[in-house]
C-alpha cells in the first residue's frame, strides 16, 4: 500500500475520482472511493496541496457531467412486441423439419460436397473420368469419321467373311 | 411452449419472486442455465433485466433509437441462441456485452458511409418516433434550444470520433456504470491498460469540451 500519492498517481485516479465510483480496482492501489466524497485521507491530502491536480479533478468533473446531458431514449412500447415476434420466429425456425437444404449448411457437407464436385470436373476436363459414357460427335467431321471408322472395324471385318461365303455359295450355284 | 403474449410480465414476475426469496443464490449466470435447459421465460427474464441497459449502449453507438432496439434486439436472439454453448466462466453482462460490442462495432463498419451522410441529422427527430431525443422537456428559448443541440452535437461528435476502444470504454464506464474489471474483461484487456484507455479517452474529450464547460 502507498503511503503517499503524486501526481501521476493521482492523475491515474483522476476519471474515478470525477466519476466519485467506488471502483475495487482502486483499492488494490490503496485508495477508498465511495460516492462522490474522497474518503482516502492521502488522496485528500494530496488534492489539498496541489492545486494543479484540484484544479485538474474539478476539470474532469465538469465534463463528466457535461456527458451527463446526452440522453438515451427508454425503449419503446414496441420493443416486448417486436422481441417477442422474433423471438418466436426463431423458436419456430429452429423447430422446423430441416428439408435436404439442410445438410449443406453444415461446413463437412458443404465441403464434402464442393470436393466431390471440384473433382469430378477435373476428371472430365483431363478426359480420364471412369464412367464416362460414349461421346456425341457430330457425323460429317473429320473427328466423328475417324471415330466411326474406328468404332466399325469389326463389323468391317465381318463383311470380308461375308464376301467370301457369297463367293463359295455362288460357285456352289454355278458350277 | 411457453411463447404467449403476457410471457415477459409473466416470467419476470416468477423469476423476481424467485431471486427475492433467494437472491443471494440466483445470478444471473444461473438463469442463463435455466435459458441453456430450455426455460424460455428464464430468457424473458434476462431480456426485461437488461433491455433498456442494452438499448441505450446500442443507442449510443449507433446513434438511431430504431437501430438501437433492433441491434438490441438482435443481441438477446444471439444470447438465445448461443445458449447450448454458454459456460459461466464470467460474469453474464460481460458475456452480454461482448455480444453487444461485437455487433455494434461490426453495425458501424458495414454502415459507417450511410452514418457520414447522416451525421448533420442526428438531432433531428427520429423519423420512425417523431421523438426528439436529446433535448429536455423544459420549455427553452429558441436561442437556449440552439446552445443546447451544439453542446449535444459536441458530445456526441467528439465521444464519436474517439477511438474505437477509447469510445467502447467511455460508453461502458460512463452511461452503463461498469467497473474497470468488467470492460477490461469485455474489451479482452488487462485493468491496468483499461485504467489508462479511460484516462487518455476521459483526457482528450476534457480538453476537446472544454469550451463547453
Amino acid at each position: 500500500m502507498k503511503s503517499n500519492f503524486n501526481c501521476d498517481d493521482i492523475r491515474e485516479l483522476m476519471p474515478e475520482l470525477a466519476a466519485g465510483s467506488g471502483d475495487p480496482a482502486s483499492e488494490v492501489k490503496g485508495s477508498e472511493i465511495k460516492g462522490s466524497e474522497i474518503k482516502d485521507s492521502r488522496i485528500k491530502a494530496h488534492l489539498q496541496s496541489c492545486a494543479t491536480c484540484s484544479a485538474e479533478l474539478e476539470s474532469f468533473r465538469r465534463t463528466l457531467a457535461l456527458l451527463d446531458e446526452w440522453k438515451a431514449p427508454e425503449p419503446s412500447p414496441y420493443f416486448d412486441v417486436r422481441m417477442q415476434a422474433k423471438l418466436r420466429e426463431e423458436i419456430a425456425a429452429t423447430k422446423r423439419p430441416a428439408g435436404w437444404l439442410h445438410w449443406l449448411r453444415k461446413p463437412v457437407f458443404a465441403v464434402s460436397l464442393t470436393v466431390a464436385v471440384v473433382a469430378g470436373v477435373t476428371l472430365v476436363e483431363t478426359g480420364h473420368a471412369p464412367l464416362s459414357g460414349p461421346v456425341a460427335v457430330e457425323p460429317g467431321t473429320a473427328v466423328g469419321d475417324l471415330q466411326a471408322l474406328d468404332k466399325n472395324h469389326d463389323l468391317y471385318s465381318d463383311f470380308d467373311v461375308l464376301d467370301d461365303l457369297q463367293v463359295q455359295s455362288n460357285v456352289v450355284a454355278n458350277p | 411452449m411457453a411463447m404467449d403474449r403476457g410471457l415477459l410480465a409473466v416470467s419476470s414476475a416468477s423469476l423476481a419472486a424467485e431471486g427475492g426469496n433467494s437472491s443471494s443464490v440466483l445470478t444471473d449466470a444461473d438463469i442463463m442455465l435455466r435459458v441453456k435447459a430450455g426455460d424460455e421465460s428464464a430468457f424473458s427474464y434476462l431480456v426485461q433485466k437488461y433491455r433498456r441497459a442494452m438499448v441505450h449502449f446500442m443507442y449510443r453507438m449507433a446513434h438511431s433509437p430504431a437501430v438501437a432496439e433492433d441491434l438490441a434486439q438482435e443481441v438477446f436472439l444471439r444470447v438465445y441462441r448461443s445458449r447450448e454453448n454458454y459456460e459461466p466462466t464470467a460474469k453474464f453482462t460481460t458475456w452480454l456485452y461482448r455480444i453487444a460490442t461485437n455487433l455494434a462495432v461490426n453495425h458501424i463498419r458495414d454502415t459507417r458511409h450511410e452514418r457520414q451522410g447522416n451525421m448533420a441529422s442526428l438531432d433531428e427527430p427520429d423519423p420512425e418516433t417523431g421523438r426528439s431525443l436529446d433535448v429536455a422537456d423544459v420549455k427553452p428559448t429558441t436561442e437556449e434550444v440552439i446552445i443546447q443541440r451544439e453542446r449535444l452535437a459536441a458530445i456526441r461528435g467528439k465521444v464519436e470520433s474517439l477511438p474505437e476502444r477509447q469510445k467502447l470504454a467511455v460508453l461502458m464506464h460512463k452511461y452503463q456504470q461498469m467497473d474497470y474489471k468488467q470492460i477490461a474483461e469485455v474489451l479482452k484487456l488487462s485493468e491496468s491498460a483499461t485504467k489508462s484507455l479511460l484516462f487518455r479517452a476521459y483526457e482528450s474529450l476534457r480538453e476537446q469540451l472544454k469550451e463547453f464547460v
